[in-house]
């Protein structure tokens, strides 16, 4: 059986920084997604970008890899990473976990 | 475990590793220290680091550093790479690049250091500033003594006056810019030398007059070495030339003339070039299983790592050729590519070009393509524009073959570049598709599914789980579905310093790439855990080894050291364990960060006493993310309902159990790996008769058919 993709993300163009806005649930099915968003994005706007989960309801390894990698990425070209954290606890439970909420770009004060 | 697999390792690095303890007492001496400071292992172990190859004016800020260390945790030589003087046991003294990295076992300090003699780099760069300053000297005194160390220099040097005109060249110079007399070069204009040859920098990027050293500093600019490759527009031969430039000052300091150095670096640059390629192809080539995907991958690499076009044709048992893969540096010419492969038959002669080298399996090389080779191979007049269109210059085949069998060829063209192929391309081309050809085999070999999980699997999990005095186990192996993602979870169970060591990861990657990660991390622990007594140690080991690899290495993993009724658990951003017993289920040992992906990471190790009855369950996020309906997961709630029940069950029971409460709970398969451990301590102490081991290992569940 295959299950459909539950993740939305909307582009909002409205705010100081371009910021993606990503709802539903973070999981390997559904991180290729995210995945050409984040791409498309960063290959229009160089300089910054956030990244807003606060609509996450779900997020596994490898949507925490996914930030590990883009938060490298921003490093190592130059540009400028925030994040603003899933407000669903269960969503916050792997980047408690494994010590990323205190290590990765995430704005306010820390999860833990 | 007799046989230390750390040492073994390092016993055969290039590199000379040293071990230091907190004394500064060297403790480990590998073969390539031996060779390097020509002082024997049985020689150096035991002694002090500061008195075998510390040259004495630096021994003192060696101690101190070491010192100030231990007493507040600053090491500002630590993990990186320094260039410092070393010292032989013969006395003499050596440049060196040295990284130092300290780590805590136990209570204790401990240091490596990996150590490279770089003396051949730095004697380079200095016999160079030496030469620069004897031309000078020499330029003030007189011509017949300058000629005479210039003169039969190998490098080719040049000295130019303020409006760029030759004021001298050596021999090499004058062979170098093809001419055969000084006069000759003396009456041509410098731009006109240049405009013989296509000029590229290392990116690709055409250099013009106004880039040479010596020009930027005639512009009073200061110039950097440049390294440029220069291709000969009638010829097709590629060089490769460091050109250094210094200047000439007069008495009054005035620039007066540019003295250049032209380096011939073809061969380290290419040797450098094939490195890197034969590496990028490597990783291209493992990338996927998917044999015509990689493929194409590595024709996308081939331009213009070695031409401007590639190709790559598969034959099958018939006999018959199919392009599977068509590259160009300009992606705009890719459709003429294209277009001219249409007129190449399906069936191709066996006696000329691409049939021969599927006929013979050797390489065809046609370095220089005339108009008359393309009207014979034209099939019509069309056929003979396309061809004439491409600008041909040279044309390589190179078959990709298995011992006997020849699976396919690669093209390679080059046009645009004007460069020939030569012996060099066709050696590289021919490496590439031979790798190439192994890659084809085996992903033809592994392309169903359940084998290739199955195989992996076998090599990424115990055989067996062994029996642990006093407790039994059990485990779970689900792996994911989608066998893309092979070498997710793992987990490992074995003894060490007479203690046993359970371990449970998850890798979060792709291909078979995660599991050569996964692998790593599992004979990384074992090899540890030989000289490492506590699981934080362990885990802060694994976390400097992933952060040593090239590209982003993490994964999670949870360890436990089980030493009689005593656990100690370390956890790096994974689940914690949970404890069970009559009184109810919980989370043990605490959360520390996940490995190989933060800087800084520290890890903790807790203390738990098993009792009698009690279970330890050590799990994967597989099982708390397994979707239900309703877009629910099992979550830890429901894990630990299930566990309740369960408390003082054998782990068989508790395996199977759960498994059960999984698949019940499931919708569809499983998305992800799910892997548990269930250590449960017999309730008198001894190892019950009969099942001490229970191993769920499910592999049927991945039989879909490609």
């Amino acid at each position: 059986m295959v299950r459909p993709v539950r993740l939305e993300v909307r582009v909002q163009p409205g705010r100081e920084r371009p910021t993606l806005a990503v709802d539903g649930e973070l999981d390997l099915s559904s991180i290729p997604l995210l995945a050409q968003h984040i791409d498309a994005q960063i290959e229009s706007e160089q300089e910054a970008l956030t990244l807003d989960l606060s609509g996450v309801s779900f997020m596994d390894s490898s949507g925490l890899r996914l930030l590990i990698e883009l938060n490298e990425r921003a490093e190592r070209d130059g540009w400028s990473l925030s994040l603003i954290a899933p407000q669903n606890e269960s969503a916050t439970l792997v980047l408690r976990m494994t010590g990323a909420d205190r290590e990765l770009p995430f704005e306010g004060p820390p999860l833990s | 475990m007799a046989l230390d697999l750390a040492e073994l390792i390092l016993d055969r690095a290039h590199n000379a590793a040293v071990l230091m303890d907190e004394q500064g007492v060297v403790t480990y001496w590998n073969p390539s220290a031996e060779r390097m400071f020509g002082l024997a292992r049985e020689q150096a172990v035991g002694r002090r680091v500061a008195d075998l190859i510390v040259p004495e004016r630096l021994r003192e800020t060696h101690l101190a550093g070491l010192e100030r260390f231990l007493a507040d945790g600053t090491g500002p030589v630590l993990d990186k790479r320094i260039e410092i003087a070393a010292l032989r046991a013969d006395g003499g003294e050596f440049p060196v690049e040295i990284t130092i990295s300290a780590h805590r076992d136990a209570d204790r300090w401990f240091f490596h250091a990996f150590i490279q003699d770089i003396s051949e780099r730095v004697h380079g760069e200095r016999d160079r500033e030496r030469l620069v300053e004897e031309l000078r000297a020499a330029l003030r005194g007189s011509e017949r003594r300058f000629d005479a160390i210039v003169g039969s220099l190998t490098d080719p040097v040049t000295i130019r006056d303020r409006e760029h005109r030759f004021l001298y060249a050596n021999r090499a110079a004058l062979a170098h810019l093809g001419f055969e007399s000084w006069e000759q070069l003396r009456e041509t204009a410098p731009a006109t030398i240049m405009s013989d040859y296509v000029v590229r920098d290392e990116h690709g990027e055409e250099v013009a007059m106004s880039d040479i050293p010596s020009v930027r500093l005639l512009r009073g600019e200061t110039a950097e070495p440049l390294l440029i490759q220069t291709i000969n527009r009638e010829t097709g031969v590629q060089r490769w030339n460091l050109l250094k430039a210094a200047p000439l000052l007069d008495e009054r300091g005035v620039l007066d003339a540019t003295i250049m150095i032209i380096e011939d670096v073809t061969e380290q640059r290419r040797a450098e070039l094939r490195n890197s390629f034969l590496a990028d192809a490597g990783a291209a080539l493992a990338s996927s299983l998917d044999y015509e995907q990689t493929l194409r991958n590595v024709a996308e690499l081939a331009v213009p790592g070695i031409a401007d076009w590639c190709a790559v044709d598969l034959v099958d048992d018939e006999g018959d050729r199919k392009t599977v893969a068509v590259a160009h540096v300009d992606r705009e010419r890719l459709s003429l590519a294209e277009a001219l492969r249409s007129y190449v038959p399906d069936r191709v002669d066996p006696d000329e070009g691409l049939g021969r080298v599927l006929h013979t399996g050797e390489a065809v090389v046609y370095p220089h393509i005339t108009d008359e080779m393309l009207a014979a191979a034209a099939v019509d007049a069309h056929h003979l524009e396309l061809l004439r269109a491409v600008g041909f210059r040279s044309v390589l085949i190179v078959p990709m073959r298995l011992g006997e069998r020849i699976l396919g060829a690669m093209t390679l063209v080059s046009a645009e570049s004007v460069r020939t192929l030569d012996r060099f391309d066709q050696e590289l081309a021919e490496q590439v598709a031979a790798r190439a050809a192994a890659a084809i085999e085996n992903s033809r070999l592994y392309s169903e599914r359940s084998r290739i999980a199955r195989r992996l699997q076998q090599n990424l999990l115990p055989e067996q789980l062994p029996a642990i005095p006093g407790y039994d186990l059990g485990s779970i192996y689900l792996p994911a579905v989608e066998t893309s993602m092979v070498g997710g979870d793992f987990y490992d169970i074995w003894e060490a310093q007479e203690r046993w060591l359970i371990v449970i990861g998850d890798i979060t990657g792709k291909g078979v790439e995660a599991a050569a990660l996964t692998s790593l991390v599992r004979h990384t622990l074992r090899a540890a855990a030989e000289f490492h007594s506590s699981p934080a140690a362990l885990l802060s080991f694994v976390d400097a080894t992933l952060k040593k690899r090239p590209s982003l290495s993490v994964c999670t993993a949870l360890c436990v050291a089980l030493e009689g009724d005593t656990a100690t658990i370390a956890v790096g951003g994974h689940p914690l364990p949970l404890y069970m017993t009559a009184d109810g289920v919980r989370e043990v040992g605490e959360h520390g960060p996940l490995l190989g992906a933060f800087p800084g990471a520290r890890w903790q190790d807790s203390t738990l006493r098993l009792t009698a009855g009690s279970t330890l369950l050590a799990y994967t996020d597989g099982i708390t993310d397994a979707q239900g309906g309703e877009e629910e997961r099992f979550g830890l709630g429901r894990l630990c309902d299930t566990l309740v029940q369960l408390a003082e069950r054998p782990a068989a029971e508790v395996i199977d159990e759960l498994v059960r409460r999984l698949d019940e709970f499931q919708i569809g398969t499983h998305a992800d790996d799910t892997a548990a451990i269930a250590l449960h301590r017999s309730a008198d102490g001894a190892t019950p008769s009969g099942r001490e081991t229970h191993a769920v290992l499910r592999t049927g569940t991945i039989t879909t058919p490609v």
